[in-house]
């Protein structure tokens, strides 16, 4: 099972996709995060979603850059949190694969797919405002946008948390 | 409670008002916090947010205050965690902020209502 969670921010995704995790078995749980905890705000952000965790068995996999070699045993369920950070990362940070973001993230996804029982994967609605981006934002949000696309197509369920309210866009 | 959203300029206060043309509807950027428990009708709910975190005052139990002094409101507010994370610090915590208070608003609302182009669809009616 393949479920993608998205919303806009302080939407209570995380929430959400943790109680997904939980009602899908119990299967070795595992939560690949991709904050990179660069300043104190982030650290706080890392801090409260540890704290959400705290008591649901997950262990963390800790991976910014290279999904693809992200540990993640047979037939575990897999959280993945948030994959607009990930991107981020691999488009804006020294080790990241730059311009090959894309095809990197997708091998990554494609990878876990065929080991993980299941795969819940957290993204980000960022695309409705009026502000116009250029250079790297703007390649950043495109390949958001594409790997957005390609996370529905993999995915069974795909489903947008309305301030906690699930809306259904594929099941 | 009941809560109608979406984005900026999409109907949403002529659709609340449609839907409830009885109540005295009034603008969350010029309530008082001790005004907004006494309101039936709350337009530009985020903008309440906005103005109680710009003078300073703390949020952190806004949302539980409201559902105990004014479990009936109905309240419209904009959805503003949609773009871009913002430079600004201030911009970053005020969508955090609007998002969390009306996550668990909702989560006690009977019904919440989301609109776009003057549509309403509801997304939650228990």
């Amino acid at each position: 099972m393949v479920i993608l969670v998205t919303g806009g921010s302080g939407s209570g995704k995380s929430a959400f996709a943790e109680n997904c995790v939980v009602s899908l078995g119990e299967q070795k749980r595992i939560y690949i995060a991709t904050m990179y905890p660069y300043d104190e705000e982030s650290r706080k952000r890392v801090a409260r979603h540890r704290k959400m965790r705290a008591g649901k068995g997950f262990e963390t996999v800790e991976c910014y850059t290279g999904l693809s070699r992200a540990e993640a045993s047979e037939g575990c369920t897999v959280l993945l949190e948030c994959m607009s950070n990930l991107v981020a990362n691999e488009i804006f940070q020294e080790e990241g694969a730059g311009e090959h973001a894309l095809e990197e993230i997708k091998k990554g996804i494609l990878g876990l797919k065929n080991r993980a029982a299941n795969l819940v994967i957290v993204t980000n609605e960022i695309f409705s405002e009026a502000a116009v981006y250029q250079g790297e934002m703007k390649t950043y949000l495109e390949c958001l946008g594409k790997i957005n696309q390609f996370l529905a197509e993999e995915a069974d369920q795909v489903v947008e948390v309305v301030y906690g309210i699930p809306v259904y866009h594929k099941s | 409670m009941e809560m109608i959203i979406g984005g900026a300029y999409q109907g949403k206060a002529a659709y609340g008002k449609k839907a409830y043309p009885e109540i005295l509807w009034k603008n969350g950027a010029e309530l008082s916090r001790e005004e907004l428990f006494k309101t039936e009708g709350v337009l530009n709910f985020h903008e309440f947010i906005r103005k109680e975190m710009k003078a300073g005052r703390d949020t952190e139990d806004l949302a539980p205050e409201l559902i105990q002094r004014n479990p009936e409101v109905i309240l419209v507010s904009d959805e503003v965690g949609y773009g871009v994370v913002p430079i600004d610090a201030f911009d970053r915590a005020y969508r955090e902020r609007v998002g969390r208070i009306c996550t668990e608003l909702a989560s006690y609302s009977k019904k919440v209502v989301r609109v776009v182009c003057g549509i309403g669809t509801v997304i939650k009616n228990d």
